[in-house]
């Protein structure tokens, strides 16, 4: 369990998922919501898939950061991970007749499945790769609490220079489990590969992530 | 670096405030068209430029009129 990246706040209902979405245009903050069992997740769809617009706006904010998060992992500018995740978040929406319950997977597997064809498509013809230069996070240069944006900015850079650096395979794997949440399971649902293979390749991603990430954030790599 | 480590890193690649209203206007805006019949399109815009309106379904109308005699007209020119 991901604690760390669980969110705060829980949403019982279509009506507070809609309360939070409607927040978020108005101004307010983004604020994530506890994401539902999948049982709760399962009557949502049936829902939407009803017409409920409310169950519909549910899914939404149960899924977009969490696919924004996995396919910022997978691609390489802040501005292509926000295209994907709304093409992404639009087919899955009107795509749900489509969608049919695996014993084996939740319904987080299916929206990262189409996530990742969505983001597999649109860069067929371009090399999905991040730059060891790539963008600089979007965080103030001057805050309250300088110290603590600064240190989130290097840990963030460092994490997408060693993220560049994997091959494409383990990148999406490692950005499907700590970006999507999702469990070997579910990633092999969502990628067509053996759950045993998914953890070994997650073992040795995670490794290497590991690795460079201390050494860039070492006086001497760089990121000072 | 352990799995929760990488959890807690992995959090920098949250969407700002402002990536999220971002995407939320276009896909929210992009739902509604669809879900948007097209007779409340027009009554919509009967509501916000009623003259607008009557001239666009003015225009449209002698356009879908014309449309095949002149068609007609120029098949049997060529």
């Amino acid at each position: 369990m991901i604690t760390a990246a669980m969110p705060r706040r829980s949403a019982s209902s279509p009506l507070a998922s809609l309360f939070a979405a409607l927040s978020v245009h108005l101004g307010g903050e983004a604020e994530p919501l506890a994401p539902l069992e999948e049982a709760a997740i399962a009557r949502v769809v049936e829902q939407a898939r009803a017409g409920d617009t409310g169950a519909r706006e549910t899914l939404y904010v149960q899924h977009v950061d969490r696919v924004f998060r996995a396919v910022r992992g997978m691609l390489r500018s802040d501005a292509d991970a926000e295209d994907v995740t709304q093409d992404a978040m639009l087919t899955v929406l009107t795509s749900l007749h489509k969608y049919t319950p695996r014993a084996d997977a939740r319904f987080a597997a299916w929206v990262m499945t189409i996530a990742v064809n969505t983001a597999r498509r649109r860069f067929r013809r371009r090399r999905v790769q991040l730059t060891a230069t790539g963008e600089l996070p979007e965080i103030p240069a001057e805050g309250p609490d300088p110290a603590d944006g600064l240190d989130r900015g290097r840990r963030r850079r460092a994490l997408l220079i060693a993220l560049a650096e994997l091959p494409e395979r383990e990148r999406v794997i490692v950005s499907l489990r700590y970006g999507a949440e999702l469990n070997a399971s579910d990633i092999g649902a969502a990628l067509g590969i053996e759950p045993a293979t998914i953890r070994k390749v997650l073992e040795r991603a995670r490794t290497r992530l590991g690795t460079r990430i201390e050494a860039l954030l070492t006086p001497d790599g760089g990121m000072s | 670096m352990n799995d929760e480590e990488l959890a807690i890193d992995w959090t920098t690649l949250q969407p700002t405030v402002r990536q999220r209203r971002r995407i939320d206007a276009h896909v929210f805006a992009w739902l509604e068209a669809r879900d948007t019949p097209l007779a409340a399109e027009w009554l919509g815009l009967f509501r916000v430029a009623p003259f607008s309106a009557v001239g666009l379904i003015a225009v449209s109308a002698v356009a879908i009129a014309t449309a095949t005699p002149l068609a007609w007209l120029a098949r049997v020119l060529m």
